[in-house]
């Protein structure tokens, strides 16, 4: 059986671009309802399974590396045209899969690190990670119903952010916020502070 | 991939004999997949690698084939692998997003966000 692929020439005009964003931050800070939010889908799910040499042990070179574990991966998709989308990946969470950011961070445009001001502390290690790589991030400050509004001054210090890293007031629940939080971001990945 | 039943992991291992990993050169979770025009799957090729050369007859990202087949992505770049082996199938090699994104992508994207 023969597959007729698309047409030679008609898609040649410009290639097809996936551009890859991440959503990190401390556990339960609203990471896969702002992809949700924004997504076009149902955030999509599937599960990435981890080898043993993924958790720490020692590789053996030539032994193929026994699956021990899965871990979920959420993400979603804004079609901006037909072959051009941005895909929007979750992190995971737990500190046990801290490795697997290397892989969804390879390539990508960018970062939104969520912050709740109630637990400031747990996307530190988020903030490091993108800032050792360099990769561009905006911080956006979740702001939960109950959760005293903080002047985005007073992050910036607690979270000892550089002066040209963007910081932006949102609720990942309204669209129009989670669509500032990643033109913010894709506006400060590409034309820099 | 959850409860008692070993069938799926059996299934799992069917399809890709174990292997953990992809032939030949690692592709990343966003890189456009596309099915070889004009080329000739081998008779004894799998309900998913004929479910990939349908889906991938427009361009798509591995992890949009990987939800497609409902199975994990290290199983679905093992499925790829093969197939761009065979050359079934090319798959993008990575590129920083950096190097991608030109002036007219850049103002695609801001204004496709700012319609939403």
């Amino acid at each position: 059986m023969g597959y007729a692929a698309s047409e030679p020439g008609t898609t040649a005009v410009a290639p097809a671009l996936a551009i890859k964003i991440l959503v990190a931050g401390g556990f339960g800070v609203g990471k896969t309802t702002m992809v949700g939010t924004i997504s076009e889908i149902r955030p999509l799910h599937t599960e990435e399974l981890l080898s043993d040499r993924g958790v720490g042990v020692d590789d053996i070179s030539g032994v193929e590396a026994k699956i021990t574990t899965t871990v979920a991966l959420d993400f979603g998709r804004i079609t901006i045209r037909e072959g051009l989308w941005l895909y929007l990946f979750g992190t995971p969470g737990q500190d046990r899969f801290w490795f697997m950011w290397d892989e969804l961070a390879l390539g990508a445009l960018g970062a939104v690190v969520l912050a709740d001001t109630r637990r400031l502390q747990d996307c530190f290690p988020a903030v490091d990670y993108f800032e050792q790589r360099g990769i561009p991030f905006v911080v956006g400050v979740n702001c939960f119903e109950g959760a005293r509004r903080y002047d985005p001054d007073k992050v910036r210090r607690a979270l000892g952010l550089n002066a040209t890293i963007p910081i932006v007031l949102c609720d990942v629940r309204e669209r129009d916020s989670v669509k500032e939080v990643l033109t913010t971001l894709v506006t400060y990945a590409v034309e820099g502070p | 991939m959850t409860g008692e039943d070993p069938g799926p992991l059996i299934r799992l291992f069917g399809l890709t004999g174990g292997r953990a990993r992809p032939q030949g050169e690692m592709f990343d979770l966003v890189a456009i997949v596309t099915t070889v025009y004009g080329a000739r799957p081998p008779v004894d090729l799998l309900p998913e690698h004929h479910t990939v050369l349908q889906l991938c007859r427009r361009p798509t990202p591995v992890a949009d084939v990987a939800a497609h087949l409902r199975l994990p992505v290290n199983i679905t770049r093992v499925i790829l692998g093969d197939l761009r082996r065979e050359g079934l199938v090319a798959i993008e090699r990575p590129r920083p997003a950096a190097q991608t994104i030109d002036e007219r992508i850049y103002r695609e994207v801001l204004d496709g966000l700012r319609s939403l």
